[in-house]
C-alpha cells in the first residue's frame, strides 16, 4: 500500500494542541485510507480522504462538522470525533500534492471482525450472537433515525461484529446527514440500495435506510441475498445492467408469498432454504413486509422499532434441542421439530413476565423491557440470566444480575432470598419477586415427548 | 451452537494478465519490475478476494514474445497463486496472445454464469504479428465483450494506439483515465497500476462499491463503473531519481 501519511511520523494538525503520531496504516478503500494513530497516549483511528473523493462530494466537510457537533446516536458507531487538516509545518510530510483532510474516530478493537467474514462463512459464531448483532444493528439505526439522521450507505462492508457476544460497530459514518437535507454525494451500495434510489427516482434517506437495513439483516440471518433466486440464475454476466434489473427494475423477494418467479434454487441457493425456516413467522413477516409491499412503497417498510421488538422476542424464544443442542426459535405451543435434526422439541419451561415471556434456555436473559411497558427493548443491561447447573446441564437456574435481592417462592409458598450474583434453581420454584416485577415459572402442562 | 454451515452462493471472477515478454522488456529492468509488481500485488488481491465472498477470484496469465503461451494456464484461486518469474526474449506476438485468451473465454471452458472477466494487457512496444486479427477474434467472444479491459504502457515505446484499441473507445474528456492506457514510466508507477487493477478493479467487478451521484465515476468498462485511479503518491524513494523507461 502506498500510504499517504508516513507511518511513524509525528504530524501537527490545525486545532489539535498536541502532535499526533501515525502508528500504522490499517487499510485503504475507495474513499481514503485509515490509520491507527496516537494522540496524547490514546489510540484512535484517522481516516484520510483521497482528493478525488473530496472533489466529488462537496458537502463532505460540512456533514462531518455537523456530525461531530451532534455526537454519536449510541456507542455502536465509530463516530467522527474531530476534523483534521495538516498544519503548515506538517503539510510537506503528506505525500500528495492536492489539499486534503481527514477525521478522527474511535479505533475498532481487534476482536471486531468485518461482517463479510460471517457472510463468507469463515466466522465461528452462533445463532444467538447473530440475532443479537441484528438487534444491535436495528437499535443503532433506531437511535440514528430518532435523532432525525439517516445513514445512506448501509452495507456489509461498514459493519463489524464481535462473534463472542454479537456486539457490533458501524464505521464509515461520513455520509450521515439530516434526513431529507440533501447534501451528499453517496447513493449507497448496489445490492443494498432501495430500488427507488438505484433507479434514480429518490435520494437516499431514512426510508431507503430501512430497505438497506432489511437487506443487511437478511444477509446476516441467512447468509444469502434477498433478491438472488431463479432470476439471478438466469443472468449469465452479473454486471451493472444486470444488477439494475435484478435489484431495481424488477426486484422480487425470493420468499415472496405471491410472486414465485424468484424462488431460491435448491442447490445454488441452499443457504437461504436452510436458514429461513429457522426464524419464527413474525420475524419473517417483517422481511415480507419490507421486500414485498415495501419494495415499491417506501413508507410500508418495517421500522427500526418493529425489528427491535421482533428480534428481541425471537431471542426470548430461544430453546436448545435436547437431541442435537442446536438453537431453535419457534413459537411456543406449536408442535415443533428441531430445524437441524428434526427431533421433536419438548415444551420448555417458560418465565412469564409482565411484558412477554422468556423460554428458560441457557444464556437467555431478562431485561427491563420485560417488566416495564415504557422501557424500549435494550439488551445491554440484563437483570437476570438463565444458567445451566455446572454439574447437570439439564438443571436450569436463574441468576440475579441486578443490584437488588429477589425473593424466590416455592409452590408451597415458602420464600427464600436470592442475592445479586446468586442463582436459584428453576425446578423448585413457582414465582420470583423482583423489584422490577414478578417472574412466574411455568412448567409444561403435558409431559415432554423426550421425557 | 454454530451458525448453520451453509455455503454462500458465489460466481467466478476471471482475472487475466497478458504480459509482454519481448526482448525489449529485458532493458532497464522492466521484466524484473513487472515480476516484482505482480508478486507484490498478490497479498492485496487476496485480501480483496476474501472481502468479497460473492466472488471466486481466479487468476491466469499469458506471456507473449516470439509466440504466445500460457504462463499460468489453470484458473488459480488468488490465495494459492505463486508467481514464477517471466523471462524476456524475442519479438511481440500480441495478436496471438489475444487469440489464446479468446479461446479461453469461450463457454466451455468458461462457466455459464460468472462476473465480468478482467483482462490486463501490459506492453512496452509494438505488436509484431497480426494484432487486428487477434483483437477481432477476441471481441467476437461474448465473455470478452463483457470483460473489463485495462492496458498498461511501459515506457515511451509502447504503442498507445494499439493498447487503446484493446481497451475500446477512448473517453471524451481529456486526462488520466482507466479507459486510456495507463502510462507507467518507472517501477513505482507500474507497481501502483498493477496494485490498482488487482485490488480496486477486482473489487468493483466482484462486489459493487458505494455509489456517488454528483460527478459520475470513471466511465464504465465492460458494464462495470471503474474506480478512481490511484492518487499520485509522492514516493520518498523517488528522490534518488527513479529509473525512467
Ligand atoms: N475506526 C476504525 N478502526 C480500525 N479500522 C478501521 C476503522 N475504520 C475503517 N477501518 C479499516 O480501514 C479500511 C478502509 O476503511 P473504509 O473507511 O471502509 O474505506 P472506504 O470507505 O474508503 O472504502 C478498512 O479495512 C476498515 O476495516
Ligand atoms: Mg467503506
Amino acid at each position: 500500500m502506498n500510504w499517504i501519511l508516513p507511518e511513524g511520523a509525528w504530524l501537527g494538525f490545525e486545532g489539535l494542541a498536541a502532535p499526533l503520531q501515525i502508528i500504522r496504516g490499517l487499510g485503504g478503500g475507495t474513499q481514503g485510507q485509515v490509520y491507527e494513530v496516537e494522540l496524547e497516549g490514546e489510540r484512535l483511528a484517522l481516516k484520510w480522504y483521497l482528493p478525488a473523493c473530496i472533489a466529488r462530494d462537496g458537502g463532505l466537510e460540512q456533514r462531518l462538522v455537523a456530525s461531530i457537533r451532534t455526537t454519536a446516536p449510541n456507542d455502536d458507531f465509530l463516530w467522527p470525533i474531530a476534523l483534521l487538516r495538516a498544519s503548515p509545518a506538517s503539510r510537506p510530510l503528506i505525500r500528495i500534492r492536492q489539499e486534503s483532510f481527514g477525521y478522527l474516530m474511535p479505533l475498532r478493537p481487534p476482536a471486531y471482525v468485518g461482517a463479510s467474514e460471517h457472510a463468507a462463512g469463515r466466522l465461528a459464531i452462533g445463532l444467538r450472537q447473530v440475532l443479537r448483532a441484528c438487534f444491535c444493528l436495528s437499535d443503532a439505526f433506531h437511535a440514528l433515525h430518532l435523532a432525525g439522521l439517516c445513514y445512506k450507505d448501509v452495507s456489509l462492508g461498514n459493519l463489524f461484529l464481535e462473534p463472542g457476544s454479537g456486539s457490533i460497530l458501524i464505521c464509515d459514518n461520513d455520509n450521515v446527514a439530516v434526513d431529507g437535507a440533501d447534501h451528499g454525494a453517496v447513493l449507497g451500495t448496489p445490492g443494498f440500495m432501495a430500488p427507488e434510489v438505484l433507479l434514480g427516482q429518490a435520494r437516499p434517506g431514512a426510508d431507503s435506510d430501512l430497505f438497506s437495513l432489511a437487506v443487511l439483516l437478511f444477509r446476516l440471518l441467512t447468509r444469502h441475498d434477498p433478491l438472488k433466486g431463479q432470476m439471478e440464475l438466469a443472468i449469465r454476466c452479473l454486471d451493472e445492467p444486470a444488477r439494475r434489473r435484478l435489484c431495481g427494475e424488477d426486484p422480487v423477494f425470493i420468499f415472496d408469498p405471491v410472486d414465485a418467479r424468484n424462488r431460491p434454487d435448491p442447490i445454488e441457493h441452499a443457504a437461504a432454504l436452510i436458514t429461513w425456516p429457522i426464524y419464527p413467522r413474525p420475524l419473517q413477516a417483517l422481511f415480507v413486509q419490507t421486500f414485498c409491499r415495501g419494495m415499491k412503497q417506501p413508507s410500508r417498510r418495517a421500522l427500526t422499532g418493529q425489528w427491535k421488538q421482533e428480534l428481541a422476542r425471537t431471542l426470548d424464544r430461544r430453546a436448545l434441542c435436547p437431541a442435537c443442542d442446536q438453537e431453535n426459535f419457534q413459537a411456543s405451543g406449536a408442535q415443533a421439530l428441531c430445524w437441524s435434526c428434526a427431533s421433536p422439541l419438548p415444551e420448555p419451561i417458560t418465565l412469564s413476565l409482565p411484558r412477554g415471556a422468556v423460554v428458560a434456555g441457557p444464556d437467555n436473559e431478562l431485561h427491563l423491557h420485560h417488566f416495564d411497558a415504557l422501557a424500549g427493548e435494550d439488551l445491554r443491561r440484563p437483570l437476570a440470566r438463565v444458567v445451566a447447573h455446572p454439574q447437570d446441564h439439564r438443571r436450569l437456574g436463574l441468576r440475579n444480575l441486578s443490584t437488588a435481592a429477589w425473593s424466590a417462592e416455592a409452590p408451597d409458598g415458602r420464600a427464600q432470598p436470592v442475592q445479586p450474583g446468586e442463582s436459584c434453581s428453576l425446578a423448585a420454584l413457582a414465582r420470583i419477586h423482583t423489584p422490577e416485577g414478578p417472574i412466574a415459572v411455568q412448567r409444561p402442562t403435558r409431559p415432554s415427548p423426550a421425557a | 451452537m454454530p451458525f448453520p454451515d451453509v455455503k454462500l452462493a458465489n460466481r467466478p471472477l476471471h482475472f487475466l494478465y497478458l504480459c509482454d515478454c519481448s526482448g525489449s522488456m529485458a532493458a532497464s529492468g522492466k521484466m524484473q519490475a513487472l515480476n516484482q509488481a505482480i508478486r507484490q500485488s498478490l497479498p492485496g488481491m487476496a485480501a480483496v478476494a476474501r472481502d468479497n465472498p460473492e466472488a471466486r477470484v481466479l487468476v491466469r496469465a499469458v506471456r507473449f514474445a516470439d509466440h504466445a503461451a500460457w504462463h499460468i494456464e489453470a484458473p488459480t484461486p488468488v490465495e494459492q497463486l505463486e508467481w514464477r518469474d517471466l523471462q524476456a526474449g524475442g519479438i511481440t506476438a500480441m495478436g496471438e496472445a489475444l487469440k489464446l485468451v479468446a479461446a479461453a473465454l469461450q463457454t466451455p471452458p468458461m462457466e455459464v454464469r460468472a462476473l465480468p472477466p478482467v483482462l490486463v494487457l501490459i506492453s512496452d512496444g509494438q505488436p509484431t504479428d497480426d494484432f487486428s486479427a487477434g483483437l477481432e477474434s477476441l471481441l467476437r467472444v461474448p465473455w470478452a465483450q463483457k470483460s473489463v479491459r485495462l492496458a498498461i504502457a511501459l515506457g515511451h515505446d509502447a504503442d498507445l494506439e494499439v493498447l487503446q484499441r484493446f481497451i475500446g473507445s477512448e473517453p471524451a474528456t481529456a486526462g488520466r483515465s482507466p479507459r486510456r492506457p495507463l502510462q507507467a514510466s518507472n517501477a513505482t508507477s507500474l507497481a501502483q497500476y498493477i496494485q490498482w487493477a488487482s485490488t480496486a478493479v477486482v473489487g468493483a467487478a466482484s462486489m459493487p462499491a458505494s455509489r456517488v451521484s454528483e460527478t459520475p465515476l470513471e466511465p464504465a468498462a465492460g458494464n462495470i463503473p471503474l474506480p478512481d485511479l490511484p492518487p499520485t503518491v509522492l514516493d520518498p524513494t523517488d528522490d534518488v531519481g527513479p529509473l525512467v523507461w
